[in-house]
């Protein structure tokens, strides 16, 4: 029987079922492209992202999202930006490719910093803007910055330190082990070279040449004499160059072991600090207070220009290599997902231009608004030009002189370079609190400019905010001041004018913050007139206390070193001086069995 | 419980039906696929157009689905190395430059390692799959098959209103 290939009658079932996949793509495309939408956003932004409306238009091959909510990463009461609608169109060519590329976007009905009427959910997960988020946090963790502490003075009554706090200790510890490894090392390098043996048996040789008539050897004698010291000469030079070695090493140990115990003085100024701030006495140092003041508000805003140019490196790193990321979400294993990008095609996403014009006609923020976005890729090599952004905000007539946003994202090379700068003229600025203080701060309308520039890991930023319209208010519900405290409140409360201004610089991992404000000189004054003497006298019973813990301890390291540094010297120098001083007594005799052997002739010196 | 039934139901029904032990074979060989990668690809609606297009066993499609579901889980972690090691090699890295530049290929969701790696590993087990699956059931056929046939279970089976629907894709 002969067997059939195709079952035709199929055919109408799997039409119908082709119609019925094409009539629930039609219904549900635009639900699931909404949810994938937010879903996505909200993975690659590290914030939730919500998306109220999406209308697919596929004969303008255009993308209509309606009620756009990206809420702040670093606060998730507010929004970042909220948009009542946005329009995309894409390049239908680039979507055959699977790529997104927007060829124009328009934006309608822009708020920034808008409150959320629920709090945004956090992002967990093994994406990248997650853990981006958690490593900028632990980034601004690292700036020390301190409180300034305002409680009563007495409290230094209660001073208890436990050695084991103390950092001094930990390093005396740490250096006495390495001086006792050292002192082996030593030891070992001098048993190794052993000088003693070749400087023995070249004395034997001298001690035995001085006793022998050079005439009573003969020709054959003397030459083989000769021989000899030359060969013991070519050894204590081979020793020589042993001990030079050793020396070397000894300098170098000897260094490191100066350079721990140099360490250990700068330790005993850190448990100087650790018992000052046990004592939580305040600083009259006015850079300490204006990091206390501002620090954390200045870090804030650091950290957040970083997160967004991490993610910017991130998402758009430079070169034409493949590129990896993790696999869609689904019940088998997501797997890795690889882009290979090629010299004149399209990237996989593209924002080619976008502008947003738009007016506010009253209020503080009245005037016209015009914003673009040009070339937001995620393969800059591809596009060949830097992403540029720029925000104006012109506002004739009004007492608002302005906003002026620029950043240029530039990863076309290996370096990458990124900068931002902000410049706000006439903004009403946020409010915030001072940390460990109950005071708040008001700074009204006034201006504010943020700086930032990553160029290869090289980090520089500068943010400054200035008014002459600052209010204070007090945090009635932490109950009464302490005097310290009504002190402060009293120079705080009488300024008018706020100049703060900070800077942070440095590579990425490690940069150094320093903060400046006009009310550091006033409040630092104020502190050391009032309390200077009482700040003193516990200053040095916090040093006392800490000198009567670590100086038993540093003493006896500090004497080991010596001695080890004393004795490798001494030993040195001394095998030194054996080596020269039996080379000497050997070139002697060489010198007398040549002049010996030829009489009236003289023998070039052996150079060693 | 619903889940295994069906598998019963539909292994006898295999097993029984009018196709040759190579039309179920082959039928179990393409489904395999459905089972040993990711469901939502374009790959798997064309290879579903072939079962239904092709003369052979829709019944031992589906058995091949079912029972490759569970292998392909397992085989995730091993399709995801080949994958990864497929699209990471330099010599095939122009292939791939070419294809992720290609109009409609990249919707094939080729450059994803699960699915690359899976298709591969399909393609090679296909093979084995068609041999062993035609072995199996002519012995099937050849010892118990008619008493299996006779029983209450394979009747009640076979009387069921799924059973008229699975006929209209039964091989000829």
């Amino acid at each position: 029987m002969r067997i059939r290939i195709f079952r035709w009658k199929a055919v109408g079932p799997l039409l119908l079922l082709f119609i019925v996949l094409a009539v629930l793509v039609f219904l549900f495309a635009e639900p699931v492209a909404r949810q994938t939408t937010e879903e996505v956003s909200t993975e690659l932004l590290g914030t939730e992202v919500d998306v109220g409306r999406l209308d697919l238009i596929p004969r303008t091959a255009s993308v209509d999202l309606g009620a756009l909510q990206v809420a702040d990463p670093f606060e998730p009461r507010r929004n970042l930006l909220e948009a009542d609608r946005i329009v995309l169109k894409l390049n239908p060519e680039a979507l055959t490719e699977k790529k997104l590329v927007v060829e124009r976007f328009a934006l309608q009905g822009m708020r920034f910093g808008t409150a959320r009427k629920r709090p945004a959910r956090p992002v967990s997960g093994r994406g990248f803007a997650p853990q981006a988020l958690k490593a900028v946090r632990d980034w601004g963790r690292q700036f020390d910055v301190p409180l300034l502490q305002l409680t009563p003075i007495d409290t230094l009554r209660q001073l208890v330190l436990n050695p084991g706090q103390l950092v001094t200790v930990q390093a005396a510890q740490a250096l006495l082990a390495r001086t006792d490894s050292t002192r082996q090392a030593l030891e070992q390098g001098f048993k190794a070279v052993d000088v003693t043996g070749t400087v023995d048996s070249a004395r034997a040789l001298a001690d035995r040449l001085a006793a022998t008539d050079v005439r009573s050897l003969g020709l054959d004698g003397t030459r083989q004499a000769v021989q000899s010291v030359q060969q013991t000469l070519k050894r204590l030079d081979a020793a020589k160059q042993q001990v030079t070695g050793l020396e070397r090493n000894v300098t170098q140990g000897v260094k490191l072991l100066g350079t721990g115990a140099q360490g250990l003085d700068e330790a005993r100024q850190k448990d100087y600090a650790f018992a000052r701030s046990l004592l939580k006495l305040p600083s009259f140092s006015a850079p300490d207070i204006g990091n206390a003041l501002f620090g954390k508000v200045s870090v804030d805003r650091f950290q957040q220009a970083l997160y967004w140019a991490e993610l910017a490196r991130h998402y758009m790193p430079p070169g034409l290599l493949p590129r990896e990321d993790p696999g869609p979400k689904r019940l088998r294993a997501s797997g890795t997902t690889v882009r290979f990008p090629k010299a004149r095609t399209w990237p996989a996403f593209l924002l080619q231009v976008g502008q947003v014009d738009f007016s506010i006609a009253e209020g503080l923020l009245k005037g016209d608004y015009a914003a673009t976005v040009q070339g937001l890729t995620s393969a800059p090599a591809l596009y060949g030009k830097p992403m540029i952004v720029s925000a104006r905000r012109n506002a004739p007539g009004s007492a608002i002189a302005g906003i002026d946003v620029g950043a240029v994202v530039d990863h076309r090379a290996s370096t990458l370079r990124d900068s931002v700068a902000a410049r706000l003229r006439g903004v009403k600025l946020p409010s915030f609190e001072l940390p460990g203080l109950p005071f708040r701060l008001s700074p009204g309308t006034g201006a504010a400019n943020l700086m930032f520039a990553l160029r290869g890991d090289q980090l520089r930023g500068h943010w400054s905010i200035g008014s002459n319209d600052v209010a204070w208010a007090l945090d009635t519900a932490r109950g009464s001041r302490n005097d310290l405290e009504q002190l402060v409140w009293r120079v705080l409360s009488g300024l008018k004018q706020l100049d703060v201004s900070a800077d942070v610089r440095g590579p990425v991992k490690s940069p150094t913050l320093s903060v400046r404000s006009n009310l550091d000189q006033a409040v630092a004054g104020r502190l050391k007139a009032v309390v200077g003497e009482e700040v003193a006298k516990a200053e040095a019973l916090a040093r006392a206390k800490v000198d009567s813990i670590v100086s038993d301890r540093v003493a006896p390291v500090k004497q080991q070193i010596a001695a080890v540094q004393a004795d490798a010297t001494k030993r040195v120098t001394a095998e030194r001086q054996r080596l020269d001083q039996v080379q000497a007594d050997l070139q002697k005799q060489l010198e007398r069995l040549t002049s010996g052997a030829v009489p009236g002739i003289k023998l070039p010196k052996i150079k060693l | 419980m619903f889940t295994l039934l069906k598998l019963i139901q539909s292994i006898i029904k295999t097993l029984h039906s009018e196709g040759t032990p190579g039309q179920v074979a082959l039928g179990m060989a393409l489904g395999s696929v459905l089972g040993l990668t990711p469901l939502m690809n374009v790959h798997n609606l064309i290879i579903f157009s072939l079962i239904v297009l092709l003369n052979v066993s829709f019944g031992g499609a589906m058995l091949g689905w079912a029972l490759f579901v569970p292998i392909g889980f397992l085989l995730d972690p091993v399709f995801d190395r080949i994958g990864a090691g497929l699209l990471g090699a330099a010599s095939l890295r122009s292939l791939w430059t070419s294809w992720y530049n290609t109009p409609l290929v990249p919707y094939t969701n080729f450059n994803n390692s699960v699915v690359l790696g899976s298709v591969v590993g399909w393609l090679v087990l296909a093979v084995p799959i068609f041999f062993a699956a035609r072995w199996g059931v002519a012995r099937y056929r050849a010892t118990i098959g008619e008493r299996v046939r006779q029983s209450k279970l394979y009747k009640a089976v076979t009387a069921s209103q799924v059973y008229n629907w699975y006929r209209l894709f039964r091989p000829s």
